[in-house]
């Protein structure tokens, strides 16, 4: 499956819930898709939407979606460690697994050889290996349904979708309609 | 090198004055009375491996609308300096940051000023305020600049780093 079509999938699913999306061409993908205000796009901050993810799990605002690529997983391995110490539930660690650096240059990833499934598994997350968009719905709905901890590794094409335009918002604005989603939803109460 | 000091409970009293509910840490030496003195007084500790995954643990907490601070060594900021700026700045994350300083007076290790002697110029060059607190201000002083540094990052919506030298001789002879 192609990446905007995984995209897709995770954006159907946790349309209403805190995403937070890795960086670069993914997240303007994400965006390409139709803005939405419970999604938090990460512009640079390679290898962190899964700590933020795990930090908003924590925080118990959950479901949460939490979308890395294999090379920003590798690049943040320790998150997969955090996250299965911490075991916070509702949370789901999507690693969309092209096993290429897309942006850049199509650099191939250390996943070409390293399983990340594996290494999800071997922390101890209960991980699903999906390579269709049906397939990728259909685990993401039962951990989001279920409220469950869990990693889904997809296998998505190498590559970057053509035509995808810059997102070149400022990231403060990014945050306050984020914060503001949040609060809306869940009475958050620090910024009163 | 965990015992407690005065001064290391007064930046625990500070930010439990400041009703911090959530702290995210990586453990060191100089800075775990303030792990342990935290958890001591009731507050969840969030342990991250490196500094840069702490500040994104952090920074979704805050997001959230918890009263969060991350607690570290100097030397972390090395690992957490494209997290600070790219994430927490950019996305207007307050957060308090209280981080023991090293490579000063006191120090024993042949090493680590290398880098700890350049963070607050590091810290600065990257937009991010610093203060300081050192063996000259009294620990009442040091209670109150931790809370103030805590409202502070919250008001400011950024990150907000508290450089406490605890290993400077005049500060070690508070350790009990």
């Amino acid at each position: 499956m192609k990446r905007l079509e995984a995209l897709q999938v995770i954006d159907d699913v946790y349309a209403e819930d805190p995403l937070v999306m890795t960086c670069g061409a993914a997240s303007r993908e994400l965006a390409s898709l139709g803005r939405r205000d419970s999604h938090l796009y990460l512009l640079d901050s390679m290898g962190l939407a899964g700590p933020v993810g795990l930090g908003l799990a924590l925080a118990g605002v959950g479901p949460v979606a939490a979308v890395e690529g294999d090379g920003s997983l590798l690049m943040g391995l320790s998150m997969v460690a955090s996250i299965a110490y911490h075991r916070p539930e509702g949370l789901a660690l999507v690693v969309l697994d092209n096993r290429e650096h897309a942006s850049a240059a199509r650099i191939p990833t250390q996943a070409t050889a390293v399983d990340v499934a594996a290494l999800c598994r071997g922390a101890g997350l209960d991980t699903a290996e999906v390579s269709e968009p049906d397939d990728l719905r259909a685990v993401l709905t039962d951990l989001r349904t279920d409220g469950r901890l869990g990693a889904v590794v997809a296998r998505i094409e190498g590559g970057n979708a053509t035509g995808v335009p810059f997102l070149l918002e400022d990231p403060a604005a990014l945050a306050i309609r984020f914060t503001a989603f949040l609060e809306e939803r869940h009475d958050s109460a620090l910024r009163a | 090198m965990s015992a407690r000091s005065t001064r290391s409970d007064a930046v625990v009293d500070g930010l439990l004055d400041w009703e911090i509910e959530i702290f995210v840490h990586v453990p060191s030496s100089h800075v775990a009375p303030v792990i342990q003195g935290l958890e001591a007084g009731g507050v969840r500790g969030v342990l991250a491996n490196r500094e840069e995954e702490g500040v994104g643990i952090a920074g979704g907490l805050a997001l959230a609308g918890r009263r969060v601070a991350l607690v570290i060594q100097d030397n972390g900021f090395g690992n957490a300096l494209t997290a600070l700026t790219t994430f927490a700045k950019a996305y207007h994350v307050g957060l308090p940051i209280v981080a023991n300083t090293r490579g000063g007076l006191g120090e024993y290790n042949a090493m680590i000023h290398n880098f700890s002697e350049a963070v607050p110029d590091l810290l600065r060059a990257a937009g991010i305020r610093a203060e300081r607190l050192g063996p000259g201000q009294s620990a009442a002083l040091w209670r109150r600049t931790t809370q103030a540094v805590a409202e502070l990052a919250v008001m400011t919506h950024r990150p907000v780093a508290l450089l406490m030298d605890v290993m400077h001789p005049a500060t070690a002879e508070d350790l009990a």
